[in-house]
């Protein structure tokens, strides 16, 4: 990164030219076309014939396309793609529920054994994850939770409250004490200052484990795999991988699958974007 | 499997979804769950519904399968649920289901790893309760046995055969090679441009072991003496083809679907594969190919092929069930049946008669039936120390193939590992 | 972190003070405190604890395929380990693992810092086109990984294809092919799989800086480098600190990226320890030494776990 970039990232305040704008976004397109080359590669395998993508003489263009792909995708994914949603959405509250108040106790009312908590978290991410599938698959077998989404948002909630709870207490450690001890000087519960005065201040922490939980959640295979038994409760990674069998010389259907898979979670990150760009101004004009 | 799951709920006492809490204690409990011998649930009347598992992700078999399970449901009026998983979950998921006593009433399991399932004790004999073996080619039995009973029966097998483009070798004025030499000389000859002579499958798993043990085999090598000469001559024609160029360095890389793709593309003109690939390759119109038996290294010798293929076998649960299950295991191998399931999926069927005649109608089988014959089961010469073995092998083949070691050094490492 | 900048933190309200001098009330004060982090406590005991314990315990067992259905294993003591240790790929294996995570946290962690410092700047379209930056991770790594080794194949690869045209190289690179590229490849599949998780959350420590500093700083005439050095580095510390760290776990413990590419090939060349881990549990089915190698693994994190809360703390009594 070059100090002058730097300068001007500095400078995001004061707002800038227009000339200097469509600079920066010129910039940002090709950053994007160099990380998101692959998922062009997926499209355009997606849209060709399939003895094409093993030629020897790349196609860049996928001037004879068929939307063949397409058309099977989405008539067999549908259903996947709605539960992996629905997984994704109730991992992000449990963790919420749990690493909130968690990094609050932590980062603010400094909880006894903090320390030792923090050190479990990190040394629990490193457990095998077979290890953990096999222990889950035991528990959801006993009490009767296989192809039960419940299950599946308590076993991908392992993947994100650690992160979750690290990455809050990052950010708390950082809200200024005066703010929350006015708050409980004026009579406010330890609950409600939680919510009304810190929350909001360390929104763009809360946005970002909100955004991982989800993607750790949606992108899971192992968990899904494992406490799935019936197709049609089978989230989209494990939906996908089937149909990647099933149509194991038709890659374009394979890829098809893959950026229609990708593109209501995608529709979603734009919108919770603006929603963090929204909380990054509230925040300035808390100030 | 709901249904069943429901019924279970209600003799488990511990049972009660959807607290956290539950879950929460969950860890406690599980350390208490092993020993109760729960079953598959359902009470001692006769089950209605079965629960299968298998590892058939591709298609055709993943859509013939299913069909096939339910006219023997149909028959023996039960309900077969039936489950598939990718094949690098199914040992671990089999393995969970046997620790919480819940295996499937049906799994159908790759043969090589019969004998460990086997040894766990979860599976039911099949010749305890009175399923024969008669008519199957003796290696397919041995397969399925582990300590002088049957424990598995293979519906159809299958092996690995050389194909070849036939519009590439009447281009060139060939024929299909039949010893090592005319093998190497024919690859070189059809490496033109952007097309390589032979493609196979040198992936450091099973798959690339497999794909390499008729050459092995035919060579006379022993899976107990991995660095033997005969075993070193093996490895160095594989060397060599890839040496010379006449195949890509990228066959390590390749499983054996990759190895159909580049075969397909015509990025091959000729290739080591399964009868599997058939129903795919028959598909392409546009495609023109043979099937030939592997090559041999010298004209008197006759190929020995890893016999491939799956066999089904019975969970341990309760008495009822596993009669149910048994009854719809003989369904499944009965000649019709395994004819049928042979003839959609690309097997070869078990039975040598029926063998024979789908030889005689269907010459792409020909090659494939006729190796069948003399195909060896790969946990014979080692029974459950195959699984080691194979690695420390495919580990070999790789380091020659893509790192200059010398077939006789790589081959003496593997040995050494494999005994460790 | 200098003193100019302390004092100028403490004039803005939102700014990260010093933190300490708070909530030293009664005992009352930390039952709350117990309170609030005891739902955590409980995830804890009830959802790594088990899982935790049977690993370790498998480790010290002779644990073969029978031993999930009897559940009889017998106990051998730290034979397990000493045939991991001594088994002829252990070095080589520790060797690309090291080389793996540092490849992959170095790159990650300075691309993703660029990008989030480039994207904290406000400009047409920024933000649609930084959350474009995450869609990868919504793709399951099974197509996007499969993509890749399109992209990296010898023969028909685009990436061998471009280089080969713009003369970087003469001969087709064997990226998945050769024991010499293959560690490569994949570290460098990896480094695309990472930098977004790195760029969010560094962008989000950088969206916590106020402005203001940066302004007072450059009213004391400090240039973009020097703000750059003594704002923005020390004010990320706490955010660098749990990437570093997570990134560190995560990376150590990839697996999909590697099986989905080379499968640890040819070879053995790409394997690192969470795929030898793999391979021995469920490829040559030795599952107590498959278990060995998770702890020895888990004993990394026991490590870096120590270094980051050594660092963290630090960080506290920097701050006082």
């Amino acid at each position: 990164m070059s100090a002058t970039t730097h300068r001007r990232a500095a400078g995001r305040a004061a707002g800038t030219g227009r000339a200097t704008g469509g600079a920066y976004t010129a910039v940002a397109l090709l950053i994007l076309a160099v990380m998101l080359f692959p998922l062009y590669w997926m499209l355009n395998a997606s849209l060709l014939p399939s003895t094409e993508l093993v030629r020897h003489a790349p196609t860049w263009f996928p001037v004879h396309g068929t939307l063949q792909g397409y058309r099977r995708a989405l008539s067999t994914q549908g259903s996947h793609l709605l539960i992996s949603l629905g997984v994704s959405a109730g991992t992000v509250v449990l963790v919420l529920l749990i690493a909130v108040p968690a990094a609050y106790g932590l980062a603010q009312l400094r909880a006894p054994g903090g320390r030792l908590l923090t050190f479990a978290f990190l040394v629990a991410q490193m457990i095998p994850g077979v290890v953990m599938a096999n222990s889950f698959y035991t528990a959801a077998n006993r009490l009767g939770l296989l192809d039960s989404p419940l299950a599946l948002v308590l076993a991908d909630s392992t993947l994100c409250v650690p992160f979750a709870v690290l990455i809050l207490q990052a950010s708390m450690r950082g809200v200024p004490a005066e703010l929350s001890e006015a708050a409980l000087l004026d009579g406010a519960s330890k609950l409600r200052t939680l919510l009304s005065v810190i929350l909001p201040v360390s929104r763009n922490a809360v946005v970002t484990a909100s955004l991982f939980s989800f993607l750790f959640a949606w992108a899971d295979f192992l968990f899904a795999v494992t406490l799935t038994t019936r197709d049609d409760r089978a989230p989209v990674t494990v939906g996908i991988y089937r149909f990647i069998g099933a149509h194991l010389s038709d890659w374009n259907s394979v890829m098809a699958t893959g950026i229609i898979a990708s593109l209501p979670a995608a529709v979603l990150l734009v919108v919770a974007q603006r929603y963090v760009a929204a909380g990054v101004t509230s925040g300035a004009v808390k100030d | 499997m709901s249904r069943l799951l429901r019924t279970s709920r209600l003799f488990r006492p511990a049972a009660r979804p959807g607290a956290l809490a539950a879950l929460a204690a969950a860890g406690a409990l599980t350390l208490a769950a092993c020993g109760t011998g729960s079953g598959s649930g359902g009470s001692g009347g006769a089950p209605d519904t079965l629960t299968e598992i298998d590892y058939y992700d591709a298609a055709p078999q993943n859509t013939q399968l299913p069909q096939i399970l339910d006219e023997c449901g149909v028959r023996n009026g039960v309900k077969i649920k039936h489950q598939q998983v990718p094949r690098a979950q199914f040992m671990p998921k089999l393995l969970q289901q046997a620790s919480a006593r819940s295996l499937p009433d049906l799994a159908l399991i790759d043969n090589p790893d019969l004998q460990q399932v086997a040894a766990t004790g979860g599976l039911v004999s099949l010749s305890k309760a009175g399923l024969s073996t008669e008519g199957l080619y003796p290696s397919i039995a041995q397969a399925g046995q582990y300590q002088g009973q049957t424990y598995g029966i293979a519906p159809g097998v299958n092996g690995l055969a050389l194909y070849y483009n036939t519009d590439f070798f009447t281009r060139a004025g060939l024929e299909p090679p039949t010893t090592w030499a005319e093998l190497a000389a024919d690859a070189k000859k059809l490496t033109q441009g952007p097309r390589y002579g032979v493609a196979f499958s040198a992936v450091g798993t099973e798959e690339g072991t497999f794909q390499f043990e008729p050459f092995f085999w035919t060579a006379r090598g022993n899976l107990k003496e991995l660095d033997s000469p005969q075993a070193v001559k093996a490895l160095t024609l594989w060397k060599d083809l890839v040496g010379s160029g006449s195949a890509s360095k990228s066959v390590v890389t390749w499983t054996q679907a990759d190895v159909n793709d580049q075969f397909m593309a015509g990025n091959a003109a000729m290739m080591v594969n399964g009868p599997w690939q058939l129903p795919t390759l028959n598909a392409d119109k546009k495609l023109h190919f043979g099937v030939v038996p592997i090559p041999v290294p010298s004209p008197d010798a006759k190929p020995v092929t890893p016999l491939g293929g799956e066999v089904w076998t019975v969970g341990h649960s309760k008495p009822a069930r596993e009669a149910k299950a048994v009854a719809v295991v003989k369904c499944l191998l009965s000649q019709d049946e395994s004819a049928k399931w042979s003839k959609d999926a690309g097997y070869i069927p078990s039975n040598q008669r029926a063998a024979a005649q789908l030889a005689s109608a269907d010459p792409q089988l020909a090659a494939f039936v006729q190796e069948v014959g003399t195909a060896k089961a790969r946990t014979t010469e080692l029974g459950t120390a195959y699984p080691k073995v194979s690695q420390a092998l495919a580990d070999a083949i790789q380091a020659v193939l893509a790192g200059g070691t010398s077939p006789g050094s790589a081959l003496s490492q593997a040995q050494s590992a494999a005994k460790n | 972190m200098s003193i100019t900048v302390q004092g100028r933190q403490a004039a803005t309200t939102a700014a990260p003070a010093p933190p300490g001098g708070r909530s030293r009330g009664p005992a009352r004060v930390r039952w709350a405190a117990v309170a609030f982090v005891a739902p955590a406590w409980l995830y804890v005991a009830g959802f790594y604890l088990y899982p935790l314990a049977s690993s370790i315990r498998m480790g010290f067992q002779d644990y073969t395929v029978s031993s999930f259905y009897t559940g009889v294993a017998p106990y051998v003591g730290w034979d397990n380990y000493s045939k991991v240790l001594h088994d002829g790929h252990f070095g080589e294996t520790v060797l690309n693992t090291v080389l793996f995570t540092a490849g992959s946290l170095a790159f990650q962690f300075a691309i993703g810092l660029a990008l989030a410092v480039f994207f904290s700047r406000r400009f047409p379209l920024g933000g649609p086109l930084r959350s474009l930056l995450l869609v990868p991770w919504l793709l399951p790594l099974v197509v996007s990984g499969t993509a890749w080794r399109w992209i990296l194949d010898t023969d028909s690869g685009v990436l061998n294809h471009v280089l080969l045209n713009v003369h970087l190289i003469a001969h087709p690179v064997p990226w998945l092919a050769s024991t010499h590229d293959s560690l490569t490849a994949v570290t460098l599949v990896n480094i695309w799989v990472g930098i977004p998780f790195n760029m969010v959350i560094l962008y989000g420590g950088l969206q916590s800086i106020p402005g203001e500093l940066y302004e007072a700083a450059s009213l004391d005439g400090a240039g973009g480098w020097q703000r750059f050095r003594h704002i923005t580095l020390p004010l990320l510390r706490p955010v660098t600190a749990v990437v570093l760290t997570l990134g560190l776990i995560y990376t150590v413990k990839v697996f999909d990226v590697i099986m989905i590419l080379t499968q640890g090939g040819p070879a053995g060349s790409s394997q690192t320890l969470t795929t030898f881990a793999y391979n021995l549990s469920f490829q040559q089915l030795e599952f107590g030494r498959g278990a060995a190698v998770g702890n020895l693994l888990i004993g990394v994190a026991v490590v870096f776990a120590v270094v980051y809360l050594r660092a963290t703390r630090e960080q506290r009594q920097a701050g006082r």
